[in-house]
């Protein structure tokens, strides 16, 4: 029989500051134990189009996305209906009933019996590891002091984060007559080729497909608030939940174009299916032939209609849940009718089969047509992208009033990201007082070189996205969860974060942070390490004797210290 | 802008080296027909006509290589992708052939070393491409300076190939706890320049060292026509070589790869290259000017 033999894709060193360290250390482990690992560093677009889109990977070291927001953001990332989804859309094409059960649960019950939902939810996926969530990392970033005072207190993973910026009162007054530019070095070119909001493989954050493209609501930490919407009130029908939405009044395109309901209407018919019911044979149910668009397929399928009353008033249907898991469909980019319907076509690209994308998937979207604070000026494929403030936007409009705190019109007249090759360059061209911010997280190498440096300084921000092993879980050996529950066993988080992350990471048992939402009995231990799947060793050392005595317990056979895939 | 200052620095330094590389490497009295006798003036002169004269006689294949830069810069870009879809990832059948070697030649690293080789790195390799143009330009024959730029053209032409079919990163982004990437982190800035020429999953085979052996084995076939230059192209190509394993960018594979490569093309420039090259372009010359006499 042959050696368990397994690809871990990540991130180069140039994308990524840890991806490509942790996967080697894990890859180290697993051959301890007898499996044949190795590591294949891949782009990120590559990546996500790989293992997102394609289906195409054994294993993968990534980071994930916020699902703290709200624990239905895993509805679509572990139920068994998405299993064939593309996208974030259960990438592991893992089935479990149980899971199911919770995650349908958990939408229609509020309160203590949410809570206990989720917790069996957590519970179920920590058995059963269709991913192994490692940690919850630091970002660091480096920034020049002296053009803008509150760095710190902002948060650059979300657009709302660059609105919130204020000016230093200096930086000010000799400018008056300057054109203001926000230069943000990026370690992360796809910004500067692909400005499509759907395209998964070319979005990480969206923070700057964000900030072109308003939603309805925005998140806070008191849940969904209106940002598009004027407000919205929402009611029940036998279905479910109901919202009235109200527009700002004078919405516009950046090409003039006056926003309406109509083209909220749209967006969620987009949305849910691409090819807006053209694709497909005769024969085939509607369901069959959509082509939701990867990036908000799980939010999207929350709707079920909606009704346009007039031209800034609409009522959205909802499917049967709680309104406020409903309310994270109000936070999907609302896109241009007059642009889009022209891209329902379907499309062919690398990854994805013709039959299963559309126009709207793959076009670059260059120059985009949003209706968000800033609007598209200028870009270099490669090189940089440049944005300026809309002028009518509702921020830039002063009798706007209810405006989530420090957000305001930008405090800029030129947003311009600049692709630099890796985190060191990025922070020396910062440090050299030719930009403001390193827009991606650097390595924790640059801590040291920031706090020595006058000009810069350091900013550390908790992130909600986590450093995560998945598992393709229709691929053997992935297909048996006491295998994954196994080789979960052999990574040492606590060492991962002291040899990888250098201290600047929190280790985790699930995918949600601790708080609200984990149980006790989920909580990391400060001595004994994940309460699950337990470290097989101890200080980043495997106990070999005991790993593989618990492949045998799990079934499996060694031969000669080689780990031998199951007859 | 950065960039720019880099931009500046590189062409004000590798100036400086062709100026003194002009007075130091090629000022051979013996190899002048004038003799030493002659004022500076007439000397300059002299070998601008010279240069002159050259440049109009090796206008195709110079046409060619120039022709060859554009496509590169083109098809970099798209081959990028294209590389993705039908390339093979090597990285780690790289590593399994030649392990942590790379980390090892890191391990004799000292600000010294990796200032001298940062500098052969960037401003030597610059150097070391555009003298030899400059030197072979004020030779005699001809034959020279159409090797070197026909051995150019054959060098970018088996790496972009090459570029398209692997996909494969160097060691400083696949073991990133072993090998430093220490050219950017003692001068960040130069990243800037590289990333102008260079994708980091182009590493495969080394261009730096293909290019360098390249000028290095040009130099020892035409050691009369500079005798000074040669043992300085060997010292520079050699320091150039070793500077892209010592900095982490490329793997010891790349380098005996890229040693094959530039090789392989002087050996068929000088074969071939020069005056079948020269003689199709004045056919197709001919005949698209006979073409439009019709």
């Amino acid at each position: 029989m042959e050696q368990v033999s397994v690809q871990i894709k990540t991130l180069p060193a140039d994308s990524d500051p840890f991806a490509l360290r942790a996967a080697r250390t894990i890859a180290a482990w697993y051959n301890e134990a007898g499996i044949d690992a190795q590591v294949v560093p891949v782009s990120e677009e590559e990546l996500f189009r790989q293992v997102l889109l394609g289906n195409d990977f054994e294993m993968f070291l990534a980071r994930g996305r916020g699902w703290n927001v709200d624990p239905d953001s895993l509805y679509s990332l572990l139920h068994s209906r998405f299993a064939d989804a593309q996208g974030w859309q259960n990438p592991f094409g893992f089935v479990d009933l149980d899971v199911d059960g919770n995650l349908e649960t958990q939408r229609r019950v509020t309160g203590a019996e949410r809570r206990k939902a989720v917790a069996e939810l957590l519970r179920s996926i920590a058995r059963s590891q269709p991913f192994t969530p490692l940690v919850f990392p630091d970002d660091i970033r480096a920034v020049r002091r002296d053009t803008y005072t509150n760095w710190g207190d902002v948060d650059l993973q979300t657009p709302q984060g660059y609105l919130a910026l204020q000016r230093a009162t200096d930086a000010e007054e000799d400018g008056e007559e300057q054109t203001e530019v926000l230069r943000i070095m990026s370690t992360d070119r796809r910004p500067t080729e692909n400005l499509n909001p759907l395209s998964a493989e070319y979005r990480r954050s969206g923070v700057v497909t964000g900030l072109v493209y308003d939603a309805l609501g925005h998140v806070t930490s008191e849940g969904t608030q209106p940002w598009l919407a004027a407000s919205w009130a929402f009611d029940r029908t036998t279905e479910g939940p109901r919202a009235t939405i109200r527009l700002r009044p004078g919405a516009t395109w950046h090409d003039g174009t006056p926003l309406t309901t109509a083209d909220v209407a749209f967006t969620y018919a987009l949305l849910s299916d691409t090819s807006l019911g053209s694709a497909g044979e005769t024969g085939e149910t509607d369901d069959d032939a959509a082509i939701p668009a990867p990036r908000f397929q799980g939010r999207a399928g929350l709707v079920s209609d909606v009704d346009v009353v007039d031209d800034t008033v609409a009522t959205i249907q909802f499917v049967d849940c709680s309104p406020t898991v409903a309310a994270r469909a109000l936070t999907v980019p609302i896109l241009p009718e007059h642009i889009w319907t022209e891209r329902t076509d379907p499309a062919s690209m690398a990854g994805i089969e013709v039959s299963q994308a559309t126009e709207a998937l793959v076009a670059n979207n260059i120059p985009p047509v949003g209706s968000g604070p800033l609007r598209f000026r200028r870009n270099t494929p490669r090189e940089s992208l440049v944005l300026e403030p809309f002028p009518e936007h509702f921020l830039a409009d002063p009798d706007t009033t209810d405006l989530p705190d420090g957000v305001g019109p930008p405090p800029y007249d030129r947003f311009r990201i600049q692709f630099v090759g890796s985190d060191d360059a990025a922070i020396g061209v910062v440090a050299d007082g030719d930009a403001e911010v390193t827009g991606t997280p650097v390595g924790t190498d640059a801590v040291p070189r920031i706090g020595r440096n006058d000009g810069l300084e350091l900013v550390i921000s908790r992130s909600d996205a986590p450093y995560l092993v998945g598992y393709n879980t229709q691929r053997a050996p992935f297909t048996n969860p006491r295998f994954r529950n196994t080789v979960a066993r052999l990574v040492d988080v606590n060492h991962l974060v002291s040899a990888v992350f250098d201290g600047y990471a929190r280790p985790t048992v699930t995918p949600i942070q601790e708080g609200r939402w984990v149980p006790s009995d989920l909580e990391w231990d400060e001595t004994d390490g994940n309460p699950v799947t337990p470290f097989i060793g101890s200080d980043g050392e495997i106990d070999g004797g005991r790993a593989r005595q618990a492949f045998r317990d799990a079934g499996y056979q060694y031969d000669d210290g080689r780990l031998l895939r199951g007859s | 802008m950065a960039l720019v200052d880099v931009l500046l620095q590189v062409g004000l330094v590798v100036g400086i080296g062709h100026l003194l590389g002009y007075w130091l490497l090629l000022g051979d009295p013996a190899a002048r027909p004038s003799g030493p006798a002659q004022g500076l003036q007439q000397r300059v002169a002299g070998e601008a006509r010279r240069i002159q004269r050259n440049l109009r006689a090796v206008v195709p294949t110079l046409a060619v290589l120039v022709g060859v830069l554009a496509v590169n810069s083109v098809v970099r870009d798209i081959g990028v992708e294209l590389s993705w879809l039908i390339g093979l990832n090597i990285t780690r059948y790289i590593f399994l052939l030649e392990g942590q070697l790379v980390a090892v030649i890191q391990s004799i690293a000292t600000p010294t070393l990796t200032a001298y080789f940062g500098f052969v790195y960037v401003f030597g390799y610059t150097f070391v491409l555009t003298f030899p143009v400059l030197a072979y330009l004020l030779t005699e024959t001809l034959q020279p300076v159409r090797v070197l730029f026909t051995a150019y053209i054959l060098n970018y032409g088996f790496g972009l190939g090459c570029y398209v079919l692997f996909v494969a990163y160097g060691p400083r982004n696949f073991m990133p706890e072993l090998v430093e990437p220490l050219l950017y982190t003692a001068w960040p800035q130069s990243q800037l320049l590289v990333q102008q020429v260079n994708t980091n999953t182009n590493v495969f085979p080394s261009l730096h060292t293909s290019l360098s052996v390249t000028v290095a084995l040009v130099a020892v076939q035409f050691r009369e026509s500079h005798p000074r230059w040669t043992p300085v192209a060997i010292l520079l190509a050699a320091s150039i070589v070793f500077s892209t394993m010592y900095l982490g960018i490329h793997w010891a594979t790349d380098v005996v790869a890229g040693a094959a490569v530039g090789w392989a093309s002087v050996a068929l420039a000088t074969r071939v290259g020069d005056e079948s090259l020269v003689r199709a372009v004045r056919r197709w010359r001919d005949r698209r000017t006979d073409a439009a006499s019709k």
